[in-house]
């Protein structure tokens, strides 16, 4: 495909189909995921207690996802089978896991090596790194640029967080800033959708 | 060096004669379409040309049909998940004459084909 018309026409394409907030979704499930057990273990439980009560949560929002995006979404945007060349660039997007176990990795080996450093505003760097290299990395293999934009807000999250702890004094203002920007992602994926359910009505065959 | 009077003429008459020799079945703007967003994915299924072309059921379908008697799509009917499902696809003849379509008009649109200058106005 070497006409720029046609490669702007399958970018478009393309990018309709990840217009009905599933992405957003994700995201906000994620930081629910990092904001919950926080919350929980300031509130008094432990560390594994924290996590296996966010996990439920977690799973179900999940399962509503992918129910709505196969019951809901897909029959309506219909099925498309993308060209080799996308394909190809999608599957490279086994990378973005990669780069967050191997980020994760590095930040858990720092952090179990100097345990301080996990309550200072400098611990949080890596917090804000990680988010922005897999976002970036899934921005550049899905050519969708706002994900750019998702990486810095959710990895400005963790320092703001951090900062407001110190500014207010509060032990829950990390968790909450988290959870915050969470809804924040949750909310815009519900926005997204329905405008997706509106733009796309259900066929009439 | 000096263009000949007859030159500008000339080059009209060629445009001219590409225009008469469009390919009509892909010229039409529902058939265009169809051909456009089938052109950028592998395969797609009625509902996703339903969407991206903006055409009623009864146009996409009759288009279909003429672009599939054409030898330009290839199209495959199933059933998924128990409901009947169309499945369109370009076939090699398709895209050629697609791209064919698309050189002949970019040709033609050309600046140089429709400036006042070559006669080609």
């Amino acid at each position: 495909m070497d006409n720029p018309d046609e490669k702007q026409i399958e970018r478009r394409v393309f990018t309709s189909f990840f217009q009905a907030g599933f992405i957003e979704a994700f995201t906000g499930i994620f930081l629910l995921q990092l904001g919950l057990p926080a919350l929980f273990s300031r509130s008094g439980f432990g560390d594994w207690e924290s996590a296996l009560l966010a996990l439920p949560i977690a799973l179900i929002l999940l399962i509503i996802v992918f129910v709505v995006r196969r019951f809901v979404v897909i029959p309506r945007l219909g099925h498309v089978k993308f060209l080799p060349e996308r394909r190809r660039r999608l599957s490279k997007l086994v990378l973005v896991p990669i780069l967050t176990l191997i980020a994760g990795a590095v930040v858990g080996y720092i952090f179990s090596e100097n345990a301080s450093l996990r309550h200072t505003f400098v611990g949080q760097i890596p917090f804000s790194l990680i988010p922005i290299i897999v976002f970036s990395a899934a921005a550049y293999f899905l050519d969708m640029k706002r994900l750019y934009v998702y990486g810095v807000i959710v990895g400005l999250t963790f320092p703001l967080g951090k900062y407001l702890e110190t500014v207010i004094v509060s032990r829950n203002a990390l968790p909450a800033t988290i959870l915050f920007t969470a809804f924040v992602f949750l909310g815009m994926a519900v926005v997204f959708l329905v405008a997706s359910l509106r733009k796309y009505q259900e066929p009439e065959v | 060096m000096k263009e000949l009077p007859n030159q500008g003429k000339k080059q009209t008459t060629d445009s001219l004669s590409e225009i008469m020799n469009i390919d009509r079945l892909v010229h039409s703007p529902a058939r265009l379409s169809i051909l456009t967003y089938l052109s950028v994915v592998e395969e797609g299924d009625a509902v996703y040309l339903l969407n991206q072309t903006g055409l009623t059921w009864g146009n996409l379908s009759a288009n279909i049909t003429r672009l599939q008697e054409a030898g330009y799509i290839e199209v495959v009917k199933e059933f998924k998940d128990k409901k009947p499902h169309t499945v369109l696809k370009l076939t090699d003849r398709g895209r050629q004459a697609f791209h064919e379509y698309q050189n002949t008009m970019k040709g033609l649109l050309d600046t140089k084909n429709l400036s006042p200058a070559s006669g080609g106005e």
